[in-house]
């Protein structure tokens, strides 16, 4: 407004209807209305950042791109030979043991290794991408978790947990992680407690005497009577030595019997 | 795995008792751990210093309980953490507590 440029006056006030205060400020310098491109304010820049609009970007078309379940790795010709040699061990063996190293040198490992041949255990070492990508199929899928980081495998034909257990107590840096033994798992406890246990003919021994306990309790009772008896003559004879024979026959007869019954 | 800070250096601390359960999925970053810290270089920094491990199955998250020479002990839960974190904080509170050895060492 032209009122609004006036300078400072000094001087009266108009008596006109609407009169002007008597000073008045004005700001010069920046004009809104300019013949080139006025920089904006700096907040306004932000303002319009921020508020600016983001179109939805149309996703990609369904056949655009090729599916990603298509992408499968060609299995190394050595990948599939490790495969075959993990699945032969698997069969062959009857006690895997699963142990982790914590660095092992190559001495304790060749001291370790000619110990464990002594009882014919072997010590060996797949790749874990390789017994990751074997053991899902398997039945010892189980056994997956326990393959993380430097794993070693115990294999045997035979269950040898003492003498296994015995080595590994010697060499302290390789961990008994767990392990499957006749096609059962076991833990680490588990491991243990099978190595406590007695051997087979320790364990059928004791089947057997306990079934045969009963029985032997029965047949001694029947010949409770018998042998009483058979005891009695005998006393009975040691004290008439000098007599007759009828007696002597008497107790031949019942350990006959007692024979029949057994 | 142990690019951080080279090796790790057990000075000041007096054992180490690393449980865990195998059949866990988090155990990893626990078992990595292991390995670095019996390894035969921090084996070496320290002969005194036992590194103690327990197989347990019992599904418990893996635990890490380390015991310093002055008595303080750290405990950590291993189911969340990196491999990296454990150790930097393992190796931050060894330089708190022995810092004029390693500073000599560094100047």
């Amino acid at each position: 407004m032209e009122k609004n440029r006036r300078e400072e006056s000094s001087g009266g006030a108009r008596t006109e209807k609407r009169c002007l205060p008597l000073a008045q400020s004005v700001r010069h310098g920046s004009k809104a209305v300019t013949r080139h491109r006025k920089p904006m304010h700096i907040l306004k820049q932000k303002l319009l950042a921020v508020t600016e609009y983001i179109p939805p970007k149309p996703s990609a078309a369904p056949g655009a791109y090729p599916s990603q379940t298509k992408r499968m790795e060609q299995e190394s010709g050595l990948v599939r030979f490790l495969k075959k040699k993990v699945e032969t061990t698997f069969e062959e063996c009857k006690m895997l043991v699963v142990v982790q190293n914590n660095a092992t040198n190559a001495e304790d490992m060749l001291l370790l290794r000619h110990r464990l041949h002594k009882h014919d255990i072997a010590i060996k070492f797949f790749p874990n991408q390789v017994m990751r990508s074997y053991l899902p199929s398997s039945q010892y899928r189980n056994m997956l978790p326990l393959f993380i980081g430097q794993t070693v495998m115990f294999v045997s034909k035979e269950p040898k947990v003492k003498e296994m257990l015995r080595v590994l107590r010697s060499s302290p840096q390789m961990i008994l992680l767990g392990g499957c033994i006749e096609n059962t798992m076991l833990s680490r406890e588990g491991i243990l407690n099978y190595s406590r246990l007695p051997s087979i003919t320790t364990v059928q021994g004791e089947l057997v005497g306990g079934l045969t306990l009963m029985t032997s309790q029965t047949v001694s009772m029947l010949q409770r009577h018998p042998a009483h008896l058979s005891a009695l003559l005998q006393q009975y004879i040691k004290q008439n030595q000098p007599g007759g024979t009828p007696e002597s026959t008497a107790p031949e007869t019942t350990p006959k019997t007692e024979g029949a019954a057994v | 795995m142990a690019a951080s800070k080279g090796a790790v250096v057990l000075k000041t601390v007096k054992k180490i008792v690393v449980k865990f359960c195998p059949f866990e999925s988090s155990v990893r970053s626990t078992r990595d751990f292991l390995v670095l810290v019996g390894s035969e270089k921090a084996r070496a920094t320290n002969m005194n210093c036992e590194v103690i491990t327990e197989v347990k199955h019992d599904r418990s998250e893996p635990v890490i309980d380390i015991t310093f020479i002055d008595g303080e002990q750290l405990v950590m839960n291993g189911s969340n953490l990196t491999t990296q974190e454990m150790l930097s904080a393992l190796q931050t509170r060894c330089v708190a507590k022995d810092p004029q050895a390693k500073a000599g060492g560094k100047k």
